[in-house]
């Protein structure tokens, strides 16, 4: 207290400054009259005003007068003091920065360089228990006002579930304040989170306030506070706390509803897009690939390399080569533009790799099905083991554009973006499929050539050609699913196994030949999918038997879904 | 007539003599230290894969089912062999606990109900034969009476396989999980890790592969072969001829069912160790390229393919690990688009070249 005493009677100049200053004054200015005030009343007072504010310099501030960070300065003539504090590290007298309450800035000599001090040579301010107390409050509630939405709302749920009556207030302030929606909600929330551990009338309050946000999170404490509603005797209390759990249950049955419609949606979305080639290379041609999975690996590694091409380049283990492929080191948005050029080149490049394995190997075998799977099993081995020598066996990561991270919550039902961008993207490639093959002269062609190769043949079809096309067209589609899975999980040479299976059940479910039938059986299979994984709690368990339902439902449909209807006896 | 008997008798003596020395002088030179312990365990082990490609040959080469199902049924005849030979570790194991280790692991202190049968020899063989038989009797009656057929049934009998190997990579399916069983220490009283006990169990597959192979051979010589070829060539003639053939298929589907059953339950004492990474469609598939390789349609064929493409693979896996995958699928294509016949065909191949060549410049 003595050296404040001094202090006083020194600066006298700069106290008239701080005693003119008006209510609304600066938060920094605020802590500089609460070290002058002489009485203690007066400092908490002070420091009680700062609740709830925001500004950058309280938390440092504060911090450092708890921690004795915070002290007098004599200038060397004896003639001024300054309130400094000391920050930065300390250089090898032990001395440090020093910076100036009033403005933040550095201390400056005579010849205007920064002024090192030793802590252990000044007078630090000094504090006590109360005042601790005092600035830890608003240290706690501080955080309420952090300028980041999502770090705001982080505190808010802290506050609020450490269920401490004494915030309310400040709760009570910061929620007057709020412009947030999300943030005004989470303080509703803390509030009547809070209001669970105060009066009975609170409580009421509480409960319903709870029952009309759907608070998820505070289901254990509603249930704790009805609990001991109930041993103390107050009907009324416990069944509003019972109306709160039941609306909540409600709507988490609701979420998982939605959430497991939404998984299902995309999961079949992803089937879907993964099938389309399929069913047109098996269901419209009639030739098993089983070469089609690596088919997703080539566009997916197509996608792997294009990113590494606009970021710093990538040495792939070409056959044991180490090949360098230089990148042209892109950044911000044209990086992100990445994928946007990847799509046509996943789509070409498998394309082509499809061209090339129906010239060399599937032409020979159009009439001999069973024989087709078994020399596109050898070609999808060769195709793995190839993958492996160029890329390594390890998986790869793809980064995803920064559009294709994040969610979108609506009601705490969360949607990934790239979740969303997948079932869109099913939807553009079903339209553009649908638009190739009943609005151009090629997909005119491919039909015909389905229907009856012959008569084709005899009507002047290059039948030859327009097998190569649509078998390129099947594989590049192939190619577009490994660029979007690429997107979702791992890309490793054997990533075509785990979809082939799937791609296979689908085509056969929806009804060889119909690329409608695939569409409904791609989302019905991801919906069931989903469904039982939510009901059984067992992701593998759920897809067995998922299996099982689809072999018991062609017991019933031994077609499909869809028949395609024919006088042959062998089809 | 008098042509076909002699070619009869050149196989029946051909087939006696390569039995004879399997079955008598290649276990002799072994206990006269001629022919070493590990290599009678590798051909062992090719045996067994010859009762799995012969299984696979008998349905798609004699009656035109590509089934991608014969691994599941290979390796739950040795999913119940192992689960005998694990009760017959006894408190030998790790944790010396009566129960298998890998339950120990999981937290169990008694042995599971459905585990208990399994120190019976006779249970464990007779769920050998039962249960493969009775799983490929019930998913035969479904596939077959809804007539699914061709490549659908390839495709089925394929999602089969997968559901089932994802099933036992489970912990909780109690059989397990990833690393299956192994550690075997005695089977009918004998240890399995003496050279007796490995030649005796070599001995018992050539017989029942010679048994396999004997009894075929005859089933194809009946009215029940011919059937059965016939539903391969023309399915819906045999079904217009009056022939239920739905009972006939689902019968070999059991039976090759039950071969290559018996064939995994002779593997796992020999080879030590099963898991569930035996049951998946892949390893189907390797079995088909055995017998394509071989030459399916015929019963010799599927043998050689096994053994010959079993002893490429054990020589590439050591001289060339990486490429193993590239020659095997290169096989396949190379064998499926040239060479349809497989090994066996090659004789009279180059018979007919030969023929072409020298009738050439006499005409």
């Amino acid at each position: 207290m003595r050296t404040l005493t001094r202090f006083f009677s020194i600066n006298l100049l700069f106290l008239a400054t701080l005693v003119c200053a008006s209510a609304a004054q600066a938060p920094r200015d605020t802590i500089i009259e609460a070290i002058l005030a002489k009485d203690k009343a007066r400092k908490i007072e002070l420091i009680g005003s700062l609740v709830g504010e925001s500004d950058e310099a309280i938390k440092p501030l504060l911090t450092a007068w708890k921690e004795d960070g915070l002290f007098v300065y004599q200038t060397p003539e004896g003639s001024v003091s300054i309130l400094v504090m000391l920050a930065g590290e300390k250089d090898a007298n032990d001395a440090q920065a020093a910076l100036r309450i009033d403005n933040g800035q550095p201390l400056l000599d005579a010849a205007g360089k920064p002024v090192h001090l030793v802590g252990g040579d000044l007078t630090a301010v000094e504090h006590d228990a109360e005042l601790r107390g005092a600035m830890k409050n608003v240290l706690d509630l501080l955080a309420l006002a952090t300028p980041d939405v999502v770090k705001r709302i982080q505190a808010i749920q802290a506050v609020g579930f450490s269920q401490d009556v004494e915030k309310i207030p400040a709760l009570e302030k910061r929620l007057a304040l709020e412009t947030d929606s999300g943030a005004r909600k989470s303080l509703r929330e803390a509030l009547a989170v809070t209001r669970l551990k105060a009066s009975d009338a609170d409580k009421l309050t509480a409960f319903n306030e709870l029952k009309d946000l759907h608070s998820l999170s505070s289901y254990d404490l509603i249930r704790t506070a009805m609990r001991d509603a109930e041993k103390a005797g107050k009907p009324e209390l416990a069944e509003a706390g019972a109306h709160a759990l039941k609306a909540i249950d409600l709507h988490r049955t609701k979420i998982n509803f939605f959430g497991t419609l939404f998984r299902g949606l995309s999961l079949g979305s992803i089937l879907l897009i993964v099938a389309i080639g399929l069913a047109i290379t098996f269901g419209l041609m009639g030739v098993i690939n089983m070469a089609h999975g690596e088919m997703i690996a080539v566009g997916a590694y197509t996608t792997y390399l294009v990113e590494n091409i606009f970021g710093t380049g990538i040495t792939i283990p070409f056959f044991g080569f180490s090949l360098p492929i230089p990148g042209i080191h892109a950044t911000g948005w044209f990086y992100q533009t990445y994928f946007m050029v990847a799509l046509p080149l996943s789509f070409l490049t498998a394309a082509l790799v499809g061209i090339a394995l129906e010239r060399s190997i599937i032409r020979f075998l159009y009439r001999r099905p069973l024989e087709s799977l078994l020399a596109t099993w050898g070609v999808s081995l060769l195709l793995q083991q190839a993958l492996k020598l160029m890329f390594g066996s390890n998986n790869v990561q793809v980064s995803s554009p920064s559009y294709l991270s994040g969610n979108w919550t609506i009601d705490d039902i969360t949607f990934g973006w790239n979740r969303i961008f997948v079932i869109g993207f099913a939807g553009l490639i079903v339209f553009g499929v649908w638009l190739i093959l009943t609005k151009t002269s090629l997909g005119l062609l491919i039909r015909s050539v389905m229907q009856n190769r012959n008569m084709a043949s005899c009507m002047g079809v290059r039948t030859e050609r327009v097998n190569m096309l649509t078998f390129g067209l099947g594989s590049g589609l192939a190619g577009l699913a490994g660029a979007f899975i690429s997107q979702i999980g791992n890309v490793g040479p054997s990533l075509g196994q785990n979809y082939i299976v799937d791609c296979f059940m689908t085509v056969v479910v929806g009804g060889v030949g119909n690329l409608a039938g695939t569409i409904y059986s791609a989302l019905g299979i991801g919906l069931v999918d989903q469904s039982l994984q939510q009901i059984l709690l067992n992701p593998v368990l759920g897809k067995i038997l998922v299996l099982v339902a689809i072999i018991l439902f062609l017991q019933w449909k031994p077609s499909g879904l869809f028949v395609t209807r024919s006088r042959n006896l062998d089809d | 007539m008098s042509s076909l008997s002699t070619r009869h008798k050149v196989e029946l003596i051909a087939a006696g003599f390569i039995s004879l020395f399997f079955i008598v002088i290649f276990p002799l030179l072994n206990a006269h230290g001629m022919v070493s312990d590990f290599t009678i365990n590798l051909w062992g082990k090719y045996l067994c894969y010859a009762l799995l490609a012969i299984s696979v040959d008998l349905l798609w080469g004699y009656t035109g089912l590509l089934s991608l199902g014969q691994a599941l049924f290979f390796s739950l005849g040795g999913y119940m062999m192992g689960m005998y030979l694990m009760r017959m570790i006894g408190d030998l194991g790790q944790y010396h606990k009566p129960i298998p280790d890998f339950l120990v692991f999981l937290g169990w202190t008694e042995l599971p109900k459905f585990w208990k049968p399994f120190s019976s020899f006779p249970f464990a063989f007779s769920l050998i034969l039962l249960l493969p038989g009775l799983l490929a009797l019930v998913f035969g009656f479904l596939a077959f009476r809804s007539r699914i057929k061709g490549v659908y049934f390839s495709i089925l009998t394929q999602a089969l396989t997968y559901g089932a190997s994802l099933m036992f990579f489970r912990n909780d399916m109690l059989m397990g999980g990833n690393n299956g069983f192994t550690d075997f220490k005695f089977i009918l009283g004998h240890d399995l890790r003496s050279a007796t006990t490995q030649r005796g169990l070599f001995i018992v597959t050539a017989i029942v592969l010679l048994l396999v192979y004997t009894s075929l051979r005859l089933l194809s010589h009946t009215k029940f072969g011919l059937v059965q070829r016939a539903i391969r060539d023309g399915e819906n003639r045999v079904l217009f001829s009056g022939y239920a053939t739905a009972h006939f298929k689902l019968f070999i589907f059991v039976i090759a069912a039950l071969i290559a059953s018996i064939g995994g339950a002779l593997y796992v004492p020999q080879v030590g160790i099963i898991n569930p990474s035996e049951m998946t469609p892949d390893k189907s598939l390797e079995a088909v390229v055995w017998c394509a390789v071989g030459g399916r349609g015929t019963l010799v064929g599927p043998i050689i393919g096994a053994i010959s493409i079993n002893s490429l693979k054990s020589w590439a896996s050591r001289a060339a690990p990486d490429y193993w995958l590239v020659i095997l699928g290169g096989l396949f294509v190379v064998v499926v688009l040239l060479l349809p016949g497989g090994i066996v065909s090659i004789p009279a191949r180059l018979k007919s070249l030969w023929q072409r060549v020298t009738r050439q410049p006499s005409a």
